[in-house]
């Protein structure tokens, strides 16, 4: 009796081998790394000087003053700082657009007189590679206005100003100058008056707002819309620059549209990705485009609608915190220890329990019944204890493979969850094989030593530790698609963790598979407690053949969801064909060779005429299938779409899944089409979102890691306003009840 | 080979849509939000070490956008490890916290700086980072919007950009400012480590423009 002996096991390690291979080839070359030389850049250092004017090696600064009928009250005085920079220099405008800073004048004054804000000239837009900023080149004299009191007694007005201006042409220096000016009070000071009324020109002129807004909270948030009224007739038609004076609100040198709308001027203005304001007025200012000497505008627009939240998260990462730690304390599920600051001994204690409980999943439990048949075998006691460890080191190995390979992904940049053997459809057709393979063999249909060499089945039988450590590896890589439900959150975490950390998770879930039968085999009162040989052996072993041929029912399912009708059909008769060449090699003499030479020409031939459809994308998406068989109304989830619907005041409900996953196929079939469960959601008005992960979906993806798991069942319930409730992977009614009851 | 034809296409598939370094060029719009997932990236450090954001999972994570050519640079660093910048970082390093210094100062400017000149600046200024890393092509830059120098960025150990903005409240080049400014990112770095969500997420970065490969 050799159906223990699990020859599939090479056939596992070729199939592996190969995806190894898939993996490897995606690797991209490590990037190579500019390394040229260059020298730090020293630029002039700023200076200082008592008087009027302060020049550096970059600007030429002079504190001027116009006051045409003297310093008195209610006299027109005004002070002005004028900046003549080097070629290429720049100063900024009170906007500085994405980097710099606007240029600073602190005023000392004699009591009496006060310096008003700085009445900004109409400033350019300078490009600066992927940024852009708003300043001045050339010659610039920002004007300051001068209240004079009643009460201003004195003979002169002595002005003090100490002003810091960065100047910039790809690199940037501060610099900071000290003026001082003594203006007559009772002559005229009007050497500058060209100087200032040419500025004066060259500034926006302040308009109405009349209709003039700004429209922000489009769908998607992205940009403005800014329509503006009452422009004068000389503008309309043209094309205008376009100075928002309040920033980081728009991406400075993102592309913009304008447009003229009869005499309304508009534009869409992509928003800044990083906004920090949200004003409830924008002041802007548009001008000429290239006309630097005036026809520029002011207009203060009120902004309508609302700004998009500055943090917009899908998920909060202190309010998700909160909602794990309050689902730990309500204590309804014991295996929710999903938080993201999970102890790393408690995920290795939680995956050495999800470990052991693999043991009692469906697609292990048949290996698990081989193995006790195996172990009753074993009389000597070193004999079963050696069996006993080299089956602990398979699984322990194959899980610290998987890490290693889990781990290997991770690095390549990929976006991965556990269980995704099976979102690839040539995969799921492999083990079809292999499962349709071993359930033949157990059904009695033949062996695997027969048809072998005698040799490798003789190594096999006198190494019964080789044996059990195939066995081992086998349970490992049939396990795989059932770890989900249980250690999510353990894998999870240790996919965040560093490499050797995460490899011990994977250890403890292996040590934990394997952890029954050692025991079993140290303590012999453990292994007198498994059944005793006997015919029933054989029975069984027949028997345990519909568990197999039952995965491969589902995983023929799965591979319809992934490749549609013709797919499943495909392979389907492959699987008869595969049968066919097996039972072809168990007869004897001539019509062995006919049979077996027939068989596997059909098998070849099919191989090649159908095999194509089992790996064909679907195109349609399994959600719409799955939306019409349901009686409540699901929705497919996208990216965002919980937002959308919370911001409406709905309350919404999702459920990750894929069709390969049993205990989500499980929770569909039996809570979420519980009618009681079904009318409280109908009450509540809760939204139902179904994100499907049947095919790896990395927006799926990518939420899931958001909510520090990797692998599906995950349900979530999004109350507008409140944490996200993860609810427990195996899903009860009075669970998801109760949950219900709270929105 | 039908599996390696279908891992390989479904692979190359899940790294334009994701957060692999691929992405930048597929998603060059795509760049970092407050409250999302903080964009992946790798790099190399002055030493040559390779580093991704990964790596860090499960710790908090300051990303400082640097350019010791920079006076906004310098008027943090000022002085030794007494320096702002320095401090901060010898505070939050010393309780756990990951920080890298970003350079994507691209190769022809004027400021740029070798690996080695700028290891050689860090160890000069004693400042106490986790790794300085080399962004010439700008990519990691643009990924993360970053516009001046310096600009900071906290991701949190979930991997979530939760602070995206200047280092403090006053729009300096002033080194007496700093001592009257709310530092934002020791500010938000407390809050979290104190387990609670960072009152200003985001705040305006002032400095010189990062000085990108055009």
């Amino acid at each position: 009796m050799n159906f223990k002996r699990f020859l599939t096991a090479p056939l596992f390690t070729a199939l592996f081998a190969i995806f190894l291979i898939a993996v490897g080839a995606t690797f991209t070359g490590a990037r190579a790394q500019n390394t040229s030389l260059n020298v730090l850049g020293t630029s002039g250092s700023e200076k200082t000087a008592k008087g009027p004017v302060v020049t550096t090696d970059q600007v030429r600064a002079e504190l001027l003053a116009w006051a045409p009928d003297g310093v008195g009250p209610g006299k027109q005085v005004w002070l002005g700082l004028q900046l003549a920079h080097q070629p290429e220099w720049h100063t900024y405008w009170k906007n500085s657009g994405d980097s710099g800073l606007p240029t600073m004048l602190e005023w000392q004054l004699p009591a009496g007189a006060t310096a008003g804000e700085i009445a900004w000239p109409t400033p350019k837009k300078i490009p600066i590679g992927t940024l852009a900023n708003y300043g001045y080149e050339n010659t610039v004299l920002l004007p300051v206005p001068v209240t004079v009191a009643q009460n201003f007694s004195g003979t002169q007005l002595d002005v003090k100003l100490k002003a810091a201006w960065l100047v910039c042409r790809k690199e940037c220096i501060p610099q900071e100058g000290d003026f001082s000016l003594s203006i007559p009070v009772k002559s005229s000071t009007a050497i500058s008056s060209q100087l200032f009324q040419a500025t004066f020109d060259a500034t926006p002129k302040q308009l109405g707002a009349g209709s003039s807004q700004v429209e922000v909270g489009d769908a998607k948030g992205k940009a403005i819309k800014v329509s503006l009224s009452g422009l004068p007739a000389a503008l309309q038609g043209k094309t205008l620059a376009f100075f928002p004076e309040t920033g980081s609100v728009i991406e400075p040198a993102a592309a913009w549209q304008q447009a003229w709308q009869g005499a309304v001027w508009t534009a869409q203005v992509p928003l800044s990705g990083q906004r920090t304001e949200s004003p409830t007025v924008m002041p802007v200012v548009v001008a000429l485009d290239g006309d630097a000497s005036g026809r520029a505008y002011r207009i203060e627009a009120p902004v309508k609608g609302e700004w998009p939240k500055v943090a917009a998260a899908a998920i909060l990462p202190p309010a998700l915190e909160a909602a794990l730690k309050a689902n730990a304390s309500s204590g309804a599920a014991p295996l929710q220890t999903s938080a993201p600051p999970l102890g790393l001994w408690a995920a290795l204690f939680g995956a050495l329990l999800g470990g052991l409980i693999l043991n009692l999943m469906p697609c292990v439990f048949p290996v698990l019944a081989i193995k006790v048949v195996s172990f009753v075998h074993v009389k000597d006691q070193t004999t079963r204890v050696t069996t006993g460890l080299a089956y602990t080191a398979g699984v322990v190995l194959s899980f610290l493979a998987l890490g290693a390979l889990l781990l290997g992904l991770r690095a390549a940049g990929e976006q991965l969850g556990w269980g995704f053997q099976l979102q690839s459809p040539a995969v799921v057709a492999a083990l079809a094989l292999l499962f349709t393979l071993m359930g033949l063999n157990l059904a009695g249909l033949f062996e695997f030593g027969s048809f072998l060499p005698s040799r490798v089945a003789n190594l096999q039988a006198k190494n019964p530790a080789i044996d059990s450590f195939l066995s081992g590896v086998l349970a490992t890589a049939i396990a795989s698609p059932c770890t989900a439900p249980f250690m999510g959150a353990s894998l999870g975490y240790a996919l965040g963790l560093p490499a050797a950390q995460a490899l011990a998770v994977f250890g403890a879930i292996g040590v934990g598979m394997a952890l029954p039968y050692l025991a079993a085999s140290v303590v012999p009162a453990v292994a007198r407690a498994l059944p005793r040989p006997g015919a029933w052996m054989v029975t069984f072993k027949q028997l345990m053949a519909f568990p197999m041929f039952a995965t491969v029912v589902w995983l023929v399912w799965v591979l319809g969801q992934q490749s549609g009708i013709d797919g499943a059909g495909a392979l389907l008769s492959l699987l008869v064909l595969m049968a066919l060449t097996i039972w072809a090699l168990t007869l004897k003499g001539r019509t062995r060779t006919v049979m077996v030479a027939f068989s596997i020409a059909i098998s070849a031939a099919a191989l090649w005429a159908i095999g194509p459809n089992i790996t064909k994308q679907q195109d349609t998406g399994v959600s719409a299938s799955q939306v019409a068989n349901g009686l409540p109304a699901w929705e497919v989830w996208e990216p965002g779409r919980v937002d959308q619907l919370n911001a409406q005041g709905q309350s919404v409900f999702v459920d990750f899944t894929a069709a390969w996953c049993v205990t989500c196929q499980y929770n569909k079939k039996t809570t979420l089409s519980n009618a009681a469960v079904l009318a409280d959601i109908e009450a509540k008005k809760v939204a139902l979102l179904r994100a499907d992960w049947t095919r790896r979906d990395p927006a799926v993806t990518a939420a899931l890691g958001q909510l520090g798991r990797s692998g599906v069942p995950v349900y979530v319930i999004y109350k507008p306003g409140r944490a996200p409730v993860v609810l427990s992977e195996i899903l009860s009614v009075d669970d998801v009840r109760a949950e219900l009851a709270k929105l | 080979m039908l599996n390696r034809r279908t891992f390989s296409s479904s692979l190359s598939a899940a790294l334009l849509a994701g957060t692999g370094l691929d992405a930048v060029q597929a998603q060059s719009t795509a760049v970092a939000t407050v409250g999302q997932a903080a964009p992946e990236f790798s790099a190399t450090d002055t030493a040559g070490k390779s580093h991704k954001l990964s790596d860090f999972k499960g710790k908090l994570v300051v990303l400082e956008w640097t350019n010791p050519g920079c006076p906004f640079v310098r008027k943090h660093y000022s002085g030794d490890a007494s320096g702002n910048m320095q401090s901060l970082q010898k505070e939050f390093t010393g309780r756990g916290v990951v920080w890298l210094a970003i350079n994507s100062t691209e190769t022809s400017s004027m400021d740029y700086l070798a690996p080695a000149k700028l290891a050689g600046w860090m160890g000069e200024k004693q400042a106490r980072l986790t790794a300085t890393l080399m962004d010439e092509s700008g990519k990691i830059g643009q990924l993360y919007g970053a516009k001046t120098t310096p600009h900071m960025y906290i991701v949190n150990p979930q991997g979530v950009l939760v602070y995206a903005g200047g280092i403090d409240s006053v729009a300096s080049a002033r080194f007496d400012d700093i001592k009257t400014a709310t530092n934002y990112v020791r500010q938000g770095l407390n809050e979290a480590l104190g387990g609670k969500g960072i009152s200003v997420a985001t705040s305006r970065a002032y400095g010189c423009s990062v000085k990108y490969k055009t």
